[in-house]
């Protein structure tokens, strides 16, 4: 027995959910929808559980990350319910909602706590240089440890309880009896979706499908081996000609996919396009500057101009670290594991359920 | 008896002479007994064809016609014009379905289409035979109606009828006119209140100077026919004697008042009925307020005592859904931030009603859809209510909700006192006990007592528009009747032979017309039929012990004469029709069975056999066995014998 929650259609609308309460239930949606199937089959349903305010039904749910918002169904809507819009709400909103610190719901419901916390790191930095004398060798060695050490606190504080809580969520409290094995088993699927998205490729089966599926693809890639290029290559300080080239190369597929998703959001042509929160527009602008600075700041490298132009690594550490405390743990960079882990656990789900039948 | 016939069967343009050779037809047809002249025609409708009847009557002196086209519905009219204008009478004509009943009912038999169109005319040439030369009946009428019901289906009406000149006589049971409208707040689609609907209706009724209204009055006995009822009204103890032409009925409805504890009702004050909960929302001022307490939640339960499939109000009453949510609309522009629950089984906000379900979904109003199967319920703890129900749209889950107030959306049923004034005006009830129209599309406002007409609610539940639209068109129905101060009947009524009738009163017992009533006439009592009321329906004809009394164009000689005609053996040739299907020679008679009957009978012989069993033993496809089978098992030629020994059959066996 669940409980008609009448509030929770504005307390969605805050995360970006348009007008979905105009759903008639005709159920286009779900019928146009290539990754619904008979057992698994959304939107409808979570239109319909976010319209009656069935907050429990929704949080113990994965269907809203087997979304990848092609946003047919908020095409073929015949009353512009935007369902593919309430999806990416719903995502924003279980994201707030697997995390302990409460942070992303205030970031996501308010613009001005995402602009305070990043002028915070921008005055934090600027307090932490001048105690280093605006030395460039310690600053560049700070950013360098730094990134190390936000990758280690940032996983071990933030993501790795909300992944703990996801879990929580979506396979205790539905008492899914999985054993051990079945973990094992599926275990498989998290990283093939993580790399991969591979579940991606079954939306509609178009060129634009394709093509989405690719950028997204070698922009993960991108980003990722970026990542590793200078934590541990330490792409900044390396003479390997093959490692400079290679960060180059990460760096210019960063900005450039991003440059194209910025496009993309400012033309509106698409269903998926046509409405973009301030985490959307914070996520894809920050990843290309994150590109483009790390290529500048290389390149000034390269070019023996850096120490002229230290701003430019002043420019690039701030990016940095606002991405790396506020967006990545709070923010839409999540969806990169919550989506994976919910891969894994629908797959330990549908398991669990063989083993009982 | 007529002897010189003229025939004309028509092709339709391919309609007809496709599937049956016409042309044929045509030729056998100048053989038969009296026949003049016979033709077939590519459209008997057309003018020319119209002027070359004319010219033909003339020539040749006939004296009846009969014309083989489509339905009587279409042409009777157009061909009886042609009668009249060749100067014989009317009624001299007989129309012969050709179209309908041959060519388009078996057009996959074109031999059998030819054969019964052979002997549909014959029968026609027969009874026009037989027919006899008929005037229709003109009868004086009182230009004045009598309005029953001064509600806004019956105001709106009186002042129509009152423009197009009868005088009408508004005759209303309650203190004051307006119905169930005149306590109506905010309408749909004008906004407008429906006080002041009333309120300008009644003006305009005050200055038209025909318009008398007779409030606090009641209908008494009513007598007399079309163009002559006579009505007693009691107003306020005083009989009046009114002599109208017509009566149109606008009783309206009651709504459905639930029982204590549907739905909690009764069982607490917080549960309303909508036009109980119409009247808070009404009295509301910025905040709406009950029992002291703000509302902050409204779940309105729709169908409540409608479409009962076992109950006894089985229908929808249409306006409830739009009426609910127009409420719910109400509440939101006039008090912010209410919740509504609409727990409703279909929402049927038809066409502009449309708009105010968009609108309320909009707002944020939720719909939850149950079945009659399962329907919520209302449970009152501490003088709260709380409801359960399954929402079909989620998978049927469980749902509770809490709401500051139950508002039931009744729907309508008819009045109580609708038995009264059907037993006074005679006027049928149907079984939801609202009263009856002829048809629901081809006669929506006639009832089967000529010259009562009935429109608005008391009919079956409409919103105000279509009440309003079905009183207008019974109004335009009474004005066509009564313009001319006469009305013409048609003379297809009984006759009584005095000579035979003793009176043992069978035929007035089964009249549904009361038409027919005892006289006495040379020193015994005799049937008289009033032709004004009789619509000849011929069911007081077969009843009669005596053979006295008689339909007009539906004599015995006519209906005898047409079933000679009808089962005369045809001998129609093998041709090919220029267009159309082949048409299979041989001899073939309407009275004989399918030869395929013969195969049936012949293979199941004394055992019993299944389906498949009969085909395999006659070589006949086993689906033609099927509908043969089963046409012989409804004339008891063969009956089931059981199933066969694994079950997949039945087995039949003959019929002795």
């Amino acid at each position: 027995m669940s409980h008609i929650n009448p509030e929770f259609v504005e307390e969605i609308k805050k995360y970006g959910a348009e007008d979905f309460h105009l759903c008639f239930n005709c159920g286009n949606c779900t019928a146009i929808c290539s990754q619904s199937t008979k057992d698994e089959s959304f939107p409808r349903e979570m239109v319909r559980y976010s319209t009656l305010g069935l907050e429990d039904d929704i949080k113990s749910s994965l269907k809203p990350w087997m979304c990848y918002y092609c946003g047919e169904c908020s095409t073929d809507c015949p009353r512009q319910a935007h369902p593919g819009e309430l999806m990416m709400s719903l995502r924003r909103w279980l994201t707030s909602k697997y995390d302990w610190t409460g942070l992303s719901g205030l970031l996501y419901k308010h613009l001005s706590a995402y602009i305070i916390g990043f002028l915070l790191v921008i005055v934090g930095l600027i307090v932490f240089a001048a105690k280093l004398d605006w030395n460039q060798e310690k600053i560049m060695h700070f950013g360098h440890l730094f990134e190390m050490l936000a990758i280690a606190g940032v996983f071990a504080i933030i993501l790795l309880p909300n992944i703990f809580r996801m879990w929580l969520y979506t396979i205790v409290r539905p008492k899914v009896k999985a054993t051990v094995k079945v973990y094992f088993k599926a275990f498989s699927e998290l990283l093939v979706h993580m790399f991969t998205q591979k579940r991606f490729l079954e939306c509609e089966k178009t060129r634009e499908t394709q093509i989405r599926w690719f950028e997204h693809f070698i922009l993960v890639l991108g980003y990722l081996s970026l990542l590793f290029t200078t934590v541990f290559l330490d792409w900044f300080s390396s003479k390997n000609i093959f490692v400079i080239w290679l960060g180059y190369l990460e760096s210019v597929v960063i900005f450039v996919v991003t440059f194209i998703f910025i496009m993309n959001r400012i033309n509106k042509k698409e269903a998926n396009h046509k409405f973009s929160q301030a985490s959307d527009w914070f996520f894809v602008i920050w990843l290309f500057l994150m590109g483009i600075t790390a290529f500048a700041v290389r390149l000034f490298i390269d070019l023996n101009i850096l120490e002229s132009n230290f701003w430019l690594f002043m420019v690039h550490l701030t990016v940095l670290v606002q991405w790396a405390i506020i967006i990545v743990p709070f923010g839409k960079w999540t969806h990169f594991l919550y989506r994976s882990f919910a891969m894994y656990f629908e797959k330990i789900k549908e398991l669990a359920m063989q083993i009982k039948k | 008896m007529k002897q010189r016939i003229g025939v004309y069967i028509c092709h339709c343009g391919g309609n007809i002479s496709d599937y049956v050779d016409v042309e044929q037809l045509g030729k056998l047809m100048a053989k038969e007994d009296g026949v003049i002249i016979s033709k077939d025609v590519m459209f008997a409708c057309s003018d020319a064809n119209q002027k070359e009847m004319i010219n033909d009557i003339n020539e040749k002196q006939l004296d009846a016609i009969v014309v083989a086209s489509c339905s009587p519905k279409l042409h009777t009219h157009t061909f009886r014009g042609v009668a009249e204008r060749a100067g014989i009478n009317q009624y001299n004509y007989t129309q012969v379905n050709v179209r309908e009943q041959c060519s388009w009912a078996h057009s996959d038999k074109p031999m059998d289409a030819t054969v019964k169109a052979y002997g549909l005319i014959r029968a026609g040439i027969n009874r026009v035979s037989y027919s006899e030369s008929l005037e229709s009946m003109e009868i004086t009428a009182q230009k004045a109606v009598a309005v029953i019901g001064a509600g806004v289906a019956g105001m709106r009406a009186a002042v129509d009828l009152a423009r197009m000149g009868s005088h009408v006589y508004l005759i209303e049971k309650e203190n004051d006119v307006g119905g169930k409208i005149a306590t109506a707040g905010k309408l749909f689609m004008t906004g407008e209140n429906g006080k002041e609907v009333i309120a300008r209706l009644y003006q305009r009724i005050k200055q038209l100077p025909n318009i008398t209204v007779f409030t606090s009055a009641e209908l008494g006995k009513v007598s007399g026919s079309i163009g002559n009822f006579f009505i007693d009204v009691n107003v306020k103890n005083e009989l009046l004697k009114l002599n109208v032409g017509s009566v149109l009925v606008t009783t309206g409805f009651d709504f459905y008042a639930p029982k204590e504890g549907e739905f909690g009702y009764q069982l607490s004050d917080k549960v309303f009925t909508l036009q109980n909960f119409n009247k808070l929302v009404e009295s509301g001022n910025g905040k709406l307020i009950h029992n002291g307490k703000p509302v902050k939640s409204i779940a309105y339960i729709y169908c409540v005592g409608n479409r009962q499939s076992k109950g006894e109000n089985k229908y929808c009453s249409r306006q409830c859904c739009t009426a609910a949510i127009h409420s719910s609309l109400n509440v939101h522009e006039k008090f912010e931030g209410v919740k509504a629950f609409h727990i409703y089984r279909d929402i049927r906000t038809y066409g502009k009603q449309e708009l105010l379900y968009q609108e309320s979904s909009r707002k944020g109003d939720i719909y939850i859809k149950f079945e009659e199967k399962e329907p919520p319920v209302v449970e009152i703890k501490d003088n709260k209510p709380f409801i359960k129900v399954k929402d079909y749209l989620t998978s049927k889950k469980e749902l509770t909700l809490d709401a500051d107030l139950v508002v039931l959306v009744t729907g309508m049923v008819a009045r109580t006192d609708s038995s009264e004034i059907s037993s006074k005006l005679k006027i049928p009830i149907g079984s939801d006990k609202f009263f009856n129209e002829i048809h629901p599309k081809l006669k929506p406002v006639e009832t089967v007592i000529k010259g009562v007409y009935i429109g608005g609610a008391c009919q079956g539940p409409k919103n105000i528009t279509e009440s309003v639209q079905s009183a207008l068109s019974g109004a335009a129905k009474i004005n066509a009747v009564l313009r001319k101060g006469s009305i013409a009947l048609e003379p297809i009524v009984a006759r009584v032979n005095s000579e035979a009738c003793a009176w043992c009163n069978k035929c007035s017992a089964v009249c549904e017309y009361d038409a027919v009533k005892p006289i006495e006439s040379n020193g015994k009592m005799i049937a008289e039929v009033n032709n004004a009321t009789c619509t000849g329906c011929g069911i007081c004809a077969p009843v009669c012990p005596a053979n006295a009394i008689e339909i007009a164009q539906y004599t015995d000689n006519e209906i005898e004469s047409m079933i000679d005609g009808f089962s005369a053996t045809a001998n129609i040739e093998q041709r090919e029709l220029e267009h159309g299907a082949k048409v299979e020679g041989g001899k073939s008679g309407m009275k004989e069975y399918p030869e395929i009957w013969n195969h049936i009978v012949t293979s199941i012989n004394g055992s019993a056999l299944t389906i498949p069993e009969i085909s395999e033993k006659t070589g006949i496809e086993s689906n033609l066995i099927t509908w043969h089978l089963m046409t012989m098992n409804k004339y008891s030629v063969v009956e089931p014998a059981g199933l066969n020994s694994d079950e997949t059959y039945y087995k039949y066996k003959l019929k002795k």
